[in-house]
């Protein structure tokens, strides 16, 4: 039901997705993670399009705390900054990140040993039901992404969603 | 220590990679990237240049070339997905047009018979495609039809055209550059395609038509012609 997937660039990171829906302690995680005790970034997935997206995300946080570049002070912080489309830290938190009223969360974890305990601590926290990641795509909330990433209309027409949410990820720094 | 180790992800990872074609200004690799078939081009070192000098111009194009891949997905042409890019090895990830081939092998591999009637629909999708380009004020910078992909539809047959390698790419509304931009692909065409000049003149056929600001960029480019042809007598 999870996902894990080894970065190519970074062969010690493997980034780990999970995907839980009818969640009823989204305050309480959240405070989890502030006080570190979820080591990972948990996301709206209402305002995701497909796995694919958080990986992006993910990969350049990676590669920013590498070269020193983090524009945020953890690399959790740095995957829910990279998904918005703008340079607003606090916008990026309001949009992406798990709010305490959410009732679904995605959460991401980088890790480079087997995933198995971290996927077990996770579940004895969240009171929810997990399901597969990919299911992400039925939780989109294809409006509001729209409006936020600015999709054309002639975009949609000539690429999917995720192309056109993905290019604005990768270019951002740039715009 | 660890940051230089770490900073040498990327070459490191490219050292693995197939290469594709090694250019004047930069690499051209295929690889698996977050698990896609992904096409990366790296920009080097010119030896030659002053080192700020170099890395400030190779920045510059990393930029431009990311700028104007998403004002054209923008526009609805269709581009590669920019994955990725890292400003520091110069390096950006792109979406490989899986099963496509050039424009220019399409022609070359078209019987000489075939080259004219069969190839007219083509050429109008190509000049439509650069009308709405143009029309978004960016110019290529190196249009050949090496950096046009052909990519067969699932079943219907129609296929899809990509414009790629928008290194030399840059925004200007001037219809000078505009047409500077057709007459360098006027030139690439002629004489990778010979005896096409028909052909030609039906891809500018259909950019003149689906271009709202052409009627300046022709005349821009005719007068791009006579400066071309004075300057070869002169020269
Ligand atoms: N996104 C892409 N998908 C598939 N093939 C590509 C792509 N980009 C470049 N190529 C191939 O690599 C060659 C050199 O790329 P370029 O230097 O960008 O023109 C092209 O002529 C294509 O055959």
């Amino acid at each position: 039901m999870h996902l894990t997937h080894e970065l190519e660039l970074f062969p010690d990171h493997k980034v780990t997705q999970m995907l839980f829906k009818e969640v009823k302690n989204a305050a309480e995680l959240r405070q989890c993670a502030v006080e570190g005790k979820i080591n990972g970034a948990l996301i709206n997935p209402t305002m995701l399009v497909n796995p694919f997206q958080v990986l992006v995300a993910a990969n350049k946080a990676v590669n920013s705390q590498n070269n020193g570049k983090m524009k945020t002070r953890s690399l959790y912080s740095e995957i829910i900054f990279n998904l918005s489309p703008t340079n607003n830290i606090s916008e990026a938190f309001k949009r992406f990140g798990c709010s305490d009223g959410d009732d679904s969360v995605l959460v991401v974890f980088i890790h480079n040993e087997d995933e198995s305990q971290l996927l077990a601590d996770l579940t004895a926290r969240v009171s929810g039901r997990q399901v597969p990641v990919e299911e992400v795509s039925s939780l989109t909330d294809h409006a509001k992404v729209k409006k936020l990433y600015k999709v054309t209309q002639e975009e949609e027409k000539s690429g999917t969603l995720l192309d056109a949410v993905v290019c604005r990820m990768a270019a951002k720094d740039v715009m | 220590m660890a940051l230089e180790k770490s900073m040498a992800a990327i070459p490191e990872f490219l050292s693995k990679a197939e290469l594709l074609k090694q250019g004047a200004e930069a690499r051209v690799y295929r690889a698996t990237f977050l698990g896609r078939p992904t096409i990366v081009k790296e920009r080097f070192r010119k030896q030659y240049r002053h080192p700020l000098l170099d890395e400030k111009l190779t920045h510059r194009r990393t930029v431009q070339e990311v700028r104007s891949v998403l004002r054209c997905r923008r526009a609805g042409i269709s581009v590669p997905v920019v994955y990725f890019v890292d400003y520091s090895s110069h390096s950006i990830f792109l979406e490989e047009i899986v099963g496509s081939s050039t424009v220019r092998d399409h022609i070359a591999s078209s019987p000489p018979s075939a080259r004219c009637e069969g190839l007219e629909p083509l050429a109008e999708r190509v000049g439509q495609v650069l009308a709405r380009m143009h029309d978004e004020d960016v110019i290529h910078g190196d249009l050949t039809t090496s950096n046009m992909l052909l990519r067969c539809g699932p079943e219907d047959g129609v296929s899809e055209l990509f414009l790629i390698d928008f290194g030399l790419s840059y925004i200007s509304a001037l219809p000078e550059d505009k047409g500077v931009d057709l007459y360098v692909l006027e030139k690439a065409f002629l004489s990778t395609h010979p005896h096409t000049e028909a052909l030609f003149q039906r891809l500018l056929k259909s950019y003149a038509a689906a271009s709202k600001k052409s009627s300046a960029v022709i005349k821009k480019l005719e007068e791009v012609r006579l400066r071309g042809r004075k300057r070869s007598m002169v020269g």
